[in-house]
């Protein structure tokens, strides 16, 4: 009896240590990974926002020329397919790329939606885990998502900018769906709109203490010819306090444009 | 024709609004700081050869992006200061610019807004060009 339990003793001892020891980020007491904090997304780099932003594209301070720069919200994402829109719906896309995204809602401060925020690297991303719901605040726009873990979507459903999220986990990796989406957001890059049948789906998964990758499928038969997927990732960044981001404070460029539409003034691509 | 369908509203399109083949460098006397979303702005007093001077706008980062790229607010640049700014001139040839890199009078520079191109789709667009 006192072997028996003694073999038990051990066997456990050495579970723990082994999923300590597999586990190199935090876990939750359930075991699930525990995604809670500031994170940069569209990066690859490790440490502070500081050190992280140093080269000279989008939101780099220019201290190191030969860093990366990250995506920005009317960027098609590098090396990628080209989203497979419809030719119809590829037209379209392209009208809004000839008046260089003169266009774009969040122009006139509405919210971004999904995967358009998740995937911009200008400004950082908060989760907050907790084992039934996980809550993400974006900095850009001041817009929140509180997914529901284990739910379903309501049968009440009102098209929204930043849809409906419900989560579930699929060993170590967070699936989100995402529907009830209105049709008055763009997906990633100039011009990307879709439709309200717009699907989105999206795993993040925790490979170590600094990085997630982060995939997501977008599908909308009523755009797309099949599912567009990038490839992605969330990137920890300690230290980083979200600000504040009031879009409709001062917004002059509304303005700007008027004027230069009334004027004549050329700014369309060829 | 296409001009009809577009909402004459819009703020983060770089390409729209200035003309990144018309780089600028001009040197001024800060007169006001506006530390705002989604742009904040400063005000320069530009004099020309002949003595006029001219009030010019600049366009950058929201403050939240200024705060993490190492700008002070009422710090970092208020009135009274001179700057040298590196940017590009509104298409409509106003006084009006995107700024990109400021010059401070101890040699200083930092970044107040984006590389130019930012938020007009960039090089390449999302489909194919058919």
């Amino acid at each position: 009896m006192m072997r028996a339990l003694a073999v038990i003793a051990l066997l456990s001892c050495v579970m723990v240590a082994q999923a300590q020891k597999k586990s190199s980020f935090p876990r939750m007491p359930d075991g699930k990974p525990n995604l809670t904090g500031v994170w940069q997304g569209g990066s690859t780099a490790r440490g502070t926002w500081e050190e992280a932003n140093k080269g000279t594209g989008l939101g780099g301070t220019g201290l190191d020329p030969s860093a990366p720069g990250v995506l920005s919200a009317s960027d098609r994402p590098a090396n990628r397919e080209p989203a497979p829109y419809q030719p119809w719906a590829a037209a379209k896309v392209m009208e809004s790329y000839k008046v260089r995204g003169i266009d774009d809602p969040t122009a006139r401060c509405l919210p971004p939606g999904i995967p358009r925020t998740s995937l911009l690297g200008l400004f950082p991303t908060q989760i907050v885990e907790t084992p039934e719901q996980i809550v993400i605040l974006y900095e850009y726009m001041n817009v929140s998502r509180v997914i529901r873990m284990n739910a379903k979507h309501p049968d009440d459903l009102v098209p929204t900018y930043m849809g409906d999220s419900v989560g579930r986990w699929d060993g170590d990796t967070l699936v989100v769906d995402i529907t009830g989406f209105n049709d008055k957001t763009w997906l990633i890059g100039t011009g990307t709109f879709h439709t309200e049948m717009l699907h989105v789906t999206e795993r993040y998964k925790r490979v170590d203490k600094d990085r997630i990758d982060y995939d997501v499928t977008m599908e909308d038969p009523g755009v797309l010819t099949k599912p567009w997927v990038i490839h992605s990732n969330l990137m920890l960044r300690e230290g980083t306090r979200l600000q504040e981001y009031v879009c409709a404070e001062n917004n002059l460029d509304p303005g700007h444009y008027e004027d230069l539409v009334k004027d004549g003034v050329k700014f369309t691509r060829p | 024709m296409l001009f009809a369908a577009i909402p004459l509203l819009a703020h983060h399109s770089f390409g729209a609004e200035y003309d990144a083949s018309k780089p600028i460098t001009i040197t001024g006397v800060v007169t006001k700081v506006e530390w705002t979303n989604p742009h904040s702005y400063f005000y320069l007093d530009v004099k020309d050869d002949q003595g006029n001077v001219a009030s010019w706008k600049f366009e950058g980062y929201p403050p939240g992006v200024l705060y993490r790229t190492g700008w002070k607010r009422q710090v970092t640049i208020k009135p009274g200061d001179t700057v040298k700014v590196f940017g590009w001139q509104a298409r409509d040839g106003t006084h009006w610019g995107h700024s990109r890199e400021v010059t401070f009078a101890d040699g200083k520079k930092l970044y107040f807004g984006p590389p130019a191109g930012t938020g007009d789709g960039g090089a390449t667009p999302a489909v194919e060009i058919q």
